[in-house]
C-alpha cells in the first residue's frame, strides 16, 4: 500500500520529449485550446459518417470541364 | 543574338515561351538567354538575398549541350533551352536541397521530384536555387538561418513567402518563371509583394512526389512568373497523374494555353465586401480597382459572402499545425537547436493539438468545401479576395522570432490565403496597378480545378495592367 503522505506520480506534461521553456510551453498550450474551440463546436454538426476522404471526392465530383 | 531580340533582352524581360520560341528559331541561342539570365541573377541577388546556390558552370554547359541539340533536331520541347531557377525544396538527382534550412537530407536525392523531371523533359535548364523561409514555412520571405529576403522593388519590405527567391528573381527580370509552393500562402503572398503573377493549382493537381513537405494534406506546387502565359504552359507541363504521388489527380490536363483567349464577358466574379472590409483601407480600394478592371473587360461582378472565415482558418491550422510537427518530430527532438526560433515555435504548437481535433478538421474539410461551392459560388464563377491584408510591410515591421506575436503576426499576413489550402480550391494571384507605388495583389479563386477559367482571365487582365519589372523605387 502506497505511502498517503507520497504525493502521485506527476502526470507527464504533453510533449514532453520537446526542449520547450515553461513559457513557449504555456503559449503553445493556450493556442491549441484556442483552436480546440473551434474543433469542438464543428464537431457537433459533423455526421457520424464523415470521413476523411470525402474532402477527396467533393473535389473530384464538383471538378471544372 | 541578333539585334532586336537583344533590345528586347535588355529592355524586358520576355516570357518563357518568348524566349523558347527565339531559341527555337534560331533568333537567340540557349547560351546567350543562359549567360543573361545568370548576369540578371547576380544583380537580382545582390539586392534581394533572392539565391542559395548558382550553378552558373553546370548552366552553361547545359545550354551549350541544349543549343547542340536544337541544332541538330533533337530538342523541341516547348522550354528547349529556357534558363529558370526553382525554390530550393525540390529533389534532384545527386544533390542534397537546402530546404531553407540549416538541418538537411544527409544523403543526395535518389531522383528528381517530379516537376523538376516534367521541366526538364520540357528542355528547361535550372541555373539555381532560390530562397524560402526555412522549411517553406513562414509567409514573409524572412529566414532566421540563411538570412531575409528582400524586395526587389524596395529592399526595406518583405518579399512575402514562403516562395521568396522564385518571386525576387522573377519579379527582377532575371528568370521569366520557377517553381513555388503553398500550404498557406507561399505561392501568392510572395507574388502580391514583389508585383507578379502566380498560380496555386487545385490541391492534387500537381504531383508532389519528390518536394519537401511542409503539411501534405494542403501542400500545394506551382509556378510563379511574370507572364500568365508561362503559368499556362508551365501547368499543362506538371499537372497531371503521377505514380509516384497517388493523391495526385488523375483528370485529363486542359490545353491552357489553347484556351487563353476564350471569352470571359459574362463571367461572374464575386466580392464578398464584407470580408474585404476586413483588410487595410487601401487594400480595399486596390480589390475595387482590380473589379473595376474585370467588369471593364466584360466580367459581372455580383455579391458573394464566405461564411464564417474565422472557422475555416482555425480548421487549416488544425490540419496543418500537427501535420507540420509530425513531419518535423524527429528533428525537434534531436536538433532543436538546428531550427530558426520563428519555425521551432511554429513547429512546436502542433504537438498539442488533439488528434481528435486533428481529425474534426480533417473529416468536416469535404462539408466544408461542398458547403462553399453551394452557398459561395452559387452565383458566381470566381471569387475575388485581397491577399495581404495590409499594405506591404517592411522586414523589421514583421521580425517577430517569438511569442504570442508569431501566431497573430502571421496568421494576419495570410489572413486571406491560409483557408483557401483547407479548400483546397485553385487561386490566380495578379497584380494589382501600383500607379508609382508599392506593389500588391489579389487572388481569383475558382471552382475545383478550373484554372483554365482563371488563366484566361488572368491573359485579357494583362492586356490591361502589363507585366512589370522590378526596379528600386
Amino acid at each position: 500500500m502506497a505511502d498517503a503522505t507520497t504525493p502521485p506520480p506527476a502526470q507527464e506534461e504533453i510533449a514532453a520529449y520537446l526542449d520547450m521553456p515553461a513559457d513557449r510551453r504555456a503559449l503553445a498550450k493556450a493556442y491549441a485550446r484556442l483552436l480546440a474551440k473551434t474543433a469542438g463546436r464543428v464537431a457537433l454538426e459533423l455526421p457520424i459518417n464523415a470521413d476523411v476522404d470525402d474532402f477527396r471526392r467533393v473535389l473530384m465530383r464538383e471538378a471544372s470541364p | 543574338m541578333n539585334q532586336p531580340m537583344n533590345q528586347a533582352m535588355n529592355d524586358a524581360a520576355p516570357s518563357a515561351r518568348t524566349l523558347a520560341r527565339a531559341i527555337a528559331e534560331g533568333k537567340l541561342s540557349s547560351l546567350e538567354a543562359t549567360t543573361t539570365a545568370i548576369e540578371r541573377l547576380r544583380a537580382a541577388h545582390e539586392l534581394t538575398h533572392c539565391i542559395i546556390a548558382l550553378e552558373a558552370e553546370e548552366a552553361l554547359a547545359a545550354a551549350r549541350a541544349a543549343d547542340a541539340a536544337i541544332a541538330q533536331g533533337k530538342a523541341n520541347g516547348p522550354l528547349a533551352g529556357v534558363p529558370l531557377a526553382h525554390k530550393d525544396m525540390f529533389d534532384r538527382k545527386g544533390k542534397i536541397a537546402s530546404w531553407g534550412a540549416q538541418i538537411r537530407a544527409d544523403r543526395p536525392a535518389a531522383e528528381d521530384a517530379t516537376v523538376i523531371a516534367r521541366f526538364k523533359a520540357a528542355g528547361a535548364l535550372q541555373i539555381a536555387t532560390l530562397h524560402l523561409a526555412e522549411f517553406a514555412y513562414g509567409p514573409t520571405g524572412h529566414n532566421y538561418v540563411l538570412g531575409h529576403a528582400r524586395n526587389p522593388w524596395d529592399p526595406t519590405r518583405i518579399t512575402g513567402g514562403s516562395s521568396a527567391g522564385t518571386a525576387a528573381a522573377v519579379a527582377y527580370g532575371a528568370i521569366p518563371a520557377g517553381l513555388g509552393s503553398d500550404t498557406g500562402g507561399s505561392l501568392r503572398v510572395p507574388a502580391a509583394c514583389c508585383g507578379i503573377v502566380s498560380l496555386k493549382p487545385t490541391w492534387s493537381r500537381v504531383s508532389r512526389a519528390g518536394a519537401m513537405p511542409l503539411a501534405p494534406q494542403l501542400d500545394t506546387i506551382g509556378v510563379l512568373a511574370r507572364h500568365v502565359e508561362d503559368l499556362a504552359l508551365a501547368l499543362g507541363l506538371l499537372a497531371g497523374p503521377d505514380p509516384r504521388d497517388p493523391s495526385a489527380a488523375g483528370l485529363p490536363v486542359p490545353d491552357y494555353l489553347g484556351r487563353l483567349h476564350d471569352p470571359i464577358a459574362g463571367i461572374r466574379v464575386g466580392v464578398d465586401t464584407v470580408l474585404v472590409g476586413e483588410a487595410h483601407p487601401q487594400v480595399q480600394r486596390m480589390v475595387e480597382t482590380v473589379a473595376g478592371i474585370l467588369t471593364r473587360l466584360g466580367l459581372e461582378r455580383a455579391d458573394c459572402r464566405f461564411a464564417d472565415w474565422q472557422t475555416l482558418d482555425h480548421l487549416v491550422q488544425l490540419v496543418q499545425l500537427p501535420d507540420a510537427s509530425a513531419a518535423h518530430a524527429a528533428f525537434l527532438r534531436t536538433r532543436p537547436g538546428d531550427y530558426g526560433p520563428q519555425v521551432r515555435a511554429r513547429a512546436e504548437v502542433g504537438h498539442f493539438i488533439a488528434a481528435v481535433d486533428h481529425l474534426t478538421a480533417l473529416r468536416a474539410r469535404g462539408i466544408f468545401l461542398e458547403r462553399t461551392l453551394r452557398e459561395t459560388f452559387r452565383n458566381i464563377d470566381i471569387a475575388m479576395l485581397p491577399i495581404l491584408a495590409d499594405p506591404l510591410a517592411t522586414i523589421a515591421e514583421l521580425d517577430v522570432r517569438g511569442g504570442a506575436e508569431v501566431q497573430a503576426a502571421m496568421g494576419r499576413v495570410v489572413k486571406f490565403t491560409r483557408p483557401v489550402n483547407y479548400l483546397g480550391l485553385p487561386t490566380l494571384t495578379l497584380p494589382v496597378p501600383r500607379e508609382g507605388g508599392l506593389p500588391n495583389g489579389v487572388q481569383l479563386i475558382g471552382r475545383p480545378f478550373a484554372e483554365a477559367q482563371l488563366l484566361t482571365i488572368g491573359q485579357a487582365y494583362q492586356r490591361e495592367v502589363p507585366p512589370e519589372i522590378a526596379r528600386p523605387l
